[in-house]
């Protein structure tokens, strides 16, 4: 059986500079190999930043070489990705060392799943996440689900385009999860109560004064722009105040990602490989 | 010209009750436009003229309530992917037309019949439209609920997209690629019933609904855009000559910005169908309600002989009616969201529990 399963990983890894080849070459191991070359399947991998987390990288190797799919780890850096009026050279700079370190840990990686047959492929990218997930979905043909590391929100991942995501959380994620939702429970509710008292100090300012505030808002024609501007301010501080409380008393949006309307995003067929009757010589 | 409206206006003073009716109907108007994308003024044009506003008042008041609100849901459900801006915004380019045309038609047959044979006109378009555009709302929805799909393009939409009359016009958000030549009779039938009613989302969101070959979420949620540059627009007009009482327009907003977030809310959590229901309900309960007001002005025109006290009954009764709608409406939305939320929040428990059992 051992020799069997050698014989299965080095024949994938002397077609290693094919990766194209790869599944095909699972799924119907000793058959001919089809006339068009089928793209394998794969898994995304995403984190953000230059490190490729452990936990997470162990469980999609695993996965990969269970399911004989293939890697793709993407390294997102979102802060070196807003594109100011100047794109400034320190900012080049820095996405050079970000691109470099990046794929000295994806290199290390490379090397060691070549042993197990699996391909690896690695992506860097600036920018917000969802995007660059995009625009590798868009490149790299057959990624199937994308991997995580918990703390990054399944619509920070996706964004518009329909693609499952799993959230790993080892101990690690777990503990910054936690710890993030407890401070951003308390920051909520201070951030309820600062725009409350700033929208209850605006409207005790014009019912304080109705006097003056009327005097001068019903003037006309110039004038007009005293109303618009304090509804404008209204809207911004009262809205503000009304988001964070329906947010803080647990009401908002489900996690799952909104149902974008655009539908059929990916009408194209995909080929599956079929199971095919052969005869054993 | 503000001097006049200056000398002539008189501002109401405000008492504990006026203002809680305020706050109360801005919130329920505001959970109802933040879910369907229009609704709550012609419950609080009537009601703030009830508490003694008068009308051009009341109309200017509420319509700078509205452009914000609108705004802040409109930001809200872009958030959610659900706008699509550029819809919203050729609409309204078209909808500004037909408010024009619609102030003018008003001002005609106010020159010519008087207040009373304006009142009759727009209950009548009230009616005619309310029923004939809710009757179908309410039927498609009632439709879809049982077959339990989803929304359906209908055919009306998918042959209008395929005719190919340039300028033709890509809606991402909608998904609906359309000449844009289609676009402008809805937008401008918005633009007159708004100018008529103040509620022009009852035309505007099933005409891209049906018409166009919207989602029903996208097109209340883009509906939004076309009452806030509507609304813009006609507080700018009104401001200018002064008309706008900021203290009943603050009050409104007080409620209806935590409605129209907790509206919008709502759309992600219940079925899509839902908002067409909610809209036909309150919009067949709302022909009711005007149509039970027809009687008054029919006989202001001298056109029907009723004793005074059947017509106050009976605008006692339509007003009564027109809150009753809005009501429903906000409890239909309420009721949806509690249902959706708590089976959420079982599916959540029977997942964790699957969980520690494996």
């Amino acid at each position: 059986m051992l020799n069997f399963m050698k014989k299965i990983q080095g024949k994938e890894k002397g077609q290693q500079p094919e990766s194209s080849h790869l599944a095909q070459g699972r799924t119907s191991e000793g058959q001919e190999m089809s006339a068009k070359p089928e793209v394998s399947r794969k898994i995304l991998v995403v984190s953000q930043g230059e490190t490729l987390d452990t936990e997470v990288m162990d469980y999609a190797v695993n996965l990969a070489e269970r399911l004989g799919y293939d890697l793709v780890a993407l390294s997102v850096n979102p802060a070196l990705g807003q594109k100011g009026r100047f794109f400034s050279p320190y900012r080049r700079h820095l996405r050079e060392k970000f691109s470099q370190r990046a794929l000295a840990a994806g290199e290390a990686l490379k090397r060691k799943l070549a042993f197990k047959g699996i391909s690896f492929e690695q992506v860097v990218k600036f920018g917000a996440l969802a995007q660059a997930v995009a625009e590798v979905n868009r490149k790299t043909k057959r990624i199937e689900f994308v991997i995580a590391p918990a703390g990054i929100k399944e619509e920070e991942v996706t964004g518009e385009i329909a693609l499952p995501v799993f959230s790993i959380s080892g101990y690690q994620g777990e503990r910054t999860m936690a710890k993030e939702s407890e401070s951003r429970g308390a920051k909520q509710i201070g951030k309820t109560v600062g725009f409350g008292i700033a929208a209850a100090a605006l409207y005790a300012a014009v019912f304080t004064n109705t006097e003056t505030v009327m005097r001068y808002f019903t003037k006309g024609a110039w004038y007009a722009a005293l109303p618009i501007a304090t509804v404008f301010i209204v809207s911004f501080v009262h809205g503000a105040f009304a988001n964070y409380l329906w947010e803080a008393l647990g009401i908002q949006a489900p996690k799952r990602v909104q149902p974008r309307p655009t539908a059929a995003k990916r009408p194209v067929a995909r080929k599956r490989p079929r199971p095919q009757l052969r005869i054993d010589t | 010209m503000h001097d006049v409206a200056a000398e002539t206006i008189q501002f109401i003073d405000l008492n504990l009750m006026n203002i809680l009716f305020l706050v109360i109907v801005g919130f329920i108007g505001g959970l109802v436009s933040g879910f369907i994308g229009s609704g709550g003024a012609f419950v609080l044009t009537p009601g703030m003229m009830s508490l003694g506003v008068p009308g051009t008042v009341a109309v200017a008041s509420n319509m700078c309530h509205k452009f914000p609100k609108a705004m802040v849901g409109a930001y809200k459900r872009w958030k959610y992917g659900q706008v699509d801006i550029k819809l919203g915004l050729v609409m309204a380019v078209s909808a500004g037309g037909g408010v024009w045309l619609g102030i003018n038609i008003q001002e005609k047959i106010l020159a010519r019949w008087g207040q009373a044979g304006s009142n009759l006109y727009v209950s009548l378009s009230f009616v005619v439209i309310l029923i004939v555009v809710g009757g179908y709302v309410f039927y498609d929805a009632f439709k879809t609920s049982r077959s339990g799909g989803g929304d359906q393009v209908t055919r009306l939409a998918l042959w209008l997209q395929s005719i190919n009359l340039p300028p033709m016009m890509h809606f991402k958000t909608a998904n609906v690629r359309i000449s844009m030549w289609f676009t402008i009779p809805i937008g401008f039938a918005t633009g007159m019933l708004a100018a008529t009613i103040a509620v022009g989302g009852f035309i505007g969101v099933p005409g891209m609904i049906y018409v166009l070959g919207a989602s029903g979420l996208v097109a209340s949620a883009s509906e939004l855009v076309i009452a806030f540059v509507m609304g813009f627009g006609g507080t700018i007009k009104w401001a200018m000559h002064g008309m706008v009482d900021i203290r009943l327009t603050l009050l409104i907003l007080a409620g209806s910005l935590l409605g129209v977030q907790l509206g919008a809310i709502g759309t992600t959590y219940v079925k899509e169908h839902m908002i067409k229901i909610v809209m036909g309900s309150i919009m067949l309960i709302v022909a009711v309600s005007r149509g039970l007001a027809i009687p008054k002005y029919l006989k202001d025109l001298d056109l029907l002989t009723i004793s005074d006290s059947t017509t106050k009954i009976l605008m006692t009764a339509s007003f009564i009616s027109m809150c009753f709608a809005l009501g429903v409406g906000a409890l239909i939305i309420l009721g949806s969201m509690w249902r959706a939320k708590r089976a959420e929040t079982a599916k959540e428990a029977a997942v964790a529990l699957e969980k520690s059992y494996s």
